[in-house]
């Protein structure tokens, strides 16, 4: 893979290349099947954000985003031909971020569902940081937490459910689990591996969608 | 407008074991149905009326309301646990559709208008439809044919058809086939974990179309005058075509890129354990009815073999005779028709397999 085209693949997205540049990429793109898959992964991160509902915080965050923005926007103002700032995302960011957004999307039933918690309560400011800055942050290593975490709450939840259903849910994370084992040695044994790579962020992030399906049905019952 | 507030006043409770209601809706009304168990069977008609039948039995009942623009039908149990309920209903062709239920199986038939269906335990069956589509069932297959728009079909443990489809679609599964045939589509993304992926359809110049399984065998179409860029990733199968494929570029031996044509359209095909086939779209849909006959005839096979199963219970030494004469005068027939088809998806099985055993035999020898 190239990382060169790679980490500018969501500038091209953004339409912020310039003509030579966007005509290089392109002319790249039209041979390098993991940059494409890259962009096609972005491209997908884009178009899911796009469908999800804006919902009302459960408490006011404005105040504190502000107040961090004055903070911080002190120095910039002194920084002469810096550019806006734009956010330029790596393949593993790509990836962790498309997943966080299907955890992010599904964090109502999860909230609701999650043991102990009836219903989705006002967090302090600095809960409240970590999960925006989830967002940016999270890789594998979280998303197994989460997915973990996802998981942990369906047990819990599983009584909500009939015995068909649970065995049948149980069923197809166990493929999807050989299936994220398989890919994991696959990527041990040659970790450079776009295909691998993307293959398995997709594969972990069906077992995310299907356990926030089945807390949603949960959550419904 | 008269008679449709007096419909939506309806509330049809059954103390017969059927209900039977008629009434007007105004245009541009949709249909929401709640059913937890039994059937939901829509069809369309060309008239400004909704009809709800239901079969209720003893305890069901069926409630039919119109909140806002919305014929709202709801199905209960008048004591209990929740009945089984099958709903027949008939709508304006136009109308939109959101389906839902739990242990319901969900059919549409000639409805031109928006559908959303969503079962847990239960097959989705839709012909028809037209603008988003989006149809989910955990257990249950999900078929779809005849429809337009944007389209987004996901099921679980059972595999998914598409058939005359055209528009955006997007297909996901986990425990099953998915099978797109008729498709005319610029942009296709479909996957499943353990299941063959088949694609005929077409291949739109600027188009996407992303095919992925883990375990199985992914197989597409590509129409002879097509402009794609095909990227091919496979970590244990191999790669065929029916037709040359030009190489314009490889990143490891997993993921090769072929240009056809000018290359346009882009094609992304990955399968970790299966094989990768790219053929023209007759020899898929040859092969597609192929698949259809046998299964047609393994069914016969089933339907003989649960009658003869029906007599194991009071079997006796003339039907041992019988079966072991028929299976003497098929068996050779059946293997001579058997052989061909199968020998290479077994070849190819058991080369996988056993590649690996003898690997680590050799490994452990030396």
């Amino acid at each position: 893979m190239n990382d060169l085209w790679t980490n500018r693949l969501s500038e091209y997205l953004d339409g912020e290349l310039d003509s030579t540049e966007r005509a290089a990429l392109e002319a790249h793109l039209a041979t390098c099947g993991a940059c494409y898959a890259t962009l096609s992964e972005l491209r997908g991160v884009v178009a899911y954000a796009k469908t999800l509902v804006d919902s009302e915080p459960a408490t006011d965050l404005w105040p504190d985003i502000r107040a961090r923005l004055v903070q911080s926007s002190e120095p910039r103002r002194h920084a002469s031909g810096v550019r806006s700032r734009r956010f330029t995302f790596t393949v593993p960011q790509l990836l962790a971020a498309s997943i966080a957004l299907v955890l992010l999307s599904s964090g109502g039933a999860y909230m609701a569902l999650r043991p102990g918690t009836s219903k989705v309560t006002p967090q302090p400011a600095a809960v409240r940081q970590q999960g925006i800055m989830t967002v940016a942050n999270v890789d594998r290593g979280t998303t197994d937490a989460a997915i973990a975490d996802l998981q942990a709450t369906l047990t819990q939840n599983e009584s909500r459910l009939d015995t068909t259903t649970v065995r049948i849910v149980r069923q197809n994370l166990a493929i999807i689990d050989r299936a994220i084992v398989e890919a994991r040695i696959a990527l041990q044994k040659d970790p450079g591996n776009a295909y691998l790579n993307l293959h398995l962020a997709d594969t972990m992030r069906r077992k995310v969608e299907l356990l926030r399906r089945v807390n949603d049905i949960a959550a419904q019952s | 407008m008269v008679a449709t507030l007096a419909a939506a006043m309806l509330v049809a409770v059954a103390s017969q074991r059927q209900t039977d209601t008629t009434f007007a809706v105004p245009a541009g009304a949709s249909l929401s149905v709640n059913n937890f168990g039994g059937g939901i069977a829509v069809h369309a008609w060309n008239e400004n009326r909704v009809k709800v039948h239901g079969d209720v039995g003893r305890r069901g009942r069926v409630e039919v309301s119109l909140v806002g623009n919305t014929v709202v039908v709801k199905t209960g149990s008048r004591e209990g646990a929740p009945s089984v309920i099958d709903l027949d209903i008939t709508v304006p062709r136009s109308m939109g559709l959101t389906l839902g239920g739990t242990y319901a199986d969900v059919t549409v038939e000639g409805v031109q208008g928006p559908i959303s269906a969503e079962t847990v335990n239960g097959e989705i069956n839709v012909r028809g439809g037209k603008g988003i589509i989006t149809l989910h069932s955990i257990q249950g297959s999900v078929t779809l044919a005849d429809a337009s728009g944007r389209i987004e079909v996901n099921s679980v443990n059972e595999a998914i058809e598409l058939s005359n489809v055209t528009g955006e679609i997007k297909v996901e599964t986990t425990n099953g086939e998915v099978t797109l045939t008729g498709i005319q589509s610029s942009s296709v993304d479909a996957g499943t974990i353990n299941g063959d992926v088949v694609y005929e359809g077409t291949v739109t110049d600027g188009g996407s179309y992303s095919f992925g399984s883990h375990n199985g065998d992914i197989t597409v179409s590509i129409p002879e005058r097509a402009n794609v860029t095909v990227t091919v990733a496979t970590a244990n199968g191999d790669i065929d075509a029916s037709f040359p494929l030009p190489m314009t570029s490889t990143a490891g031996r997993h993921r090769k890129t072929f240009k056809i044509g000018t290359g346009s359209a882009r094609m992304e095909l990955e399968s970790f354990q299966g094989d990768i086939e790219l053929r023209r779209p007759q020899e898929i849909r040859e092969r597609i009815d192929e698949h259809k006959r046998d299964h047609h005839n393994d069914n016969d096979n089933d339907h003989d073999s649960d009658r003869d199963t029906s007599f194991s219970s009071h079997v006796d030494a003339g039907t041992w005779d019988y079966a072991a004469r028929y299976a003497k005068a098929y068996a050779p027939k059946y293997a001579k028709a058997y052989a061909p088809l199968y020998a290479r998806t077994y070849a190819r099985t058991y080369a996988r397999t056993y590649k690996r055993a003898y690997r680590d035999t050799d490994t452990t020898s030396h």
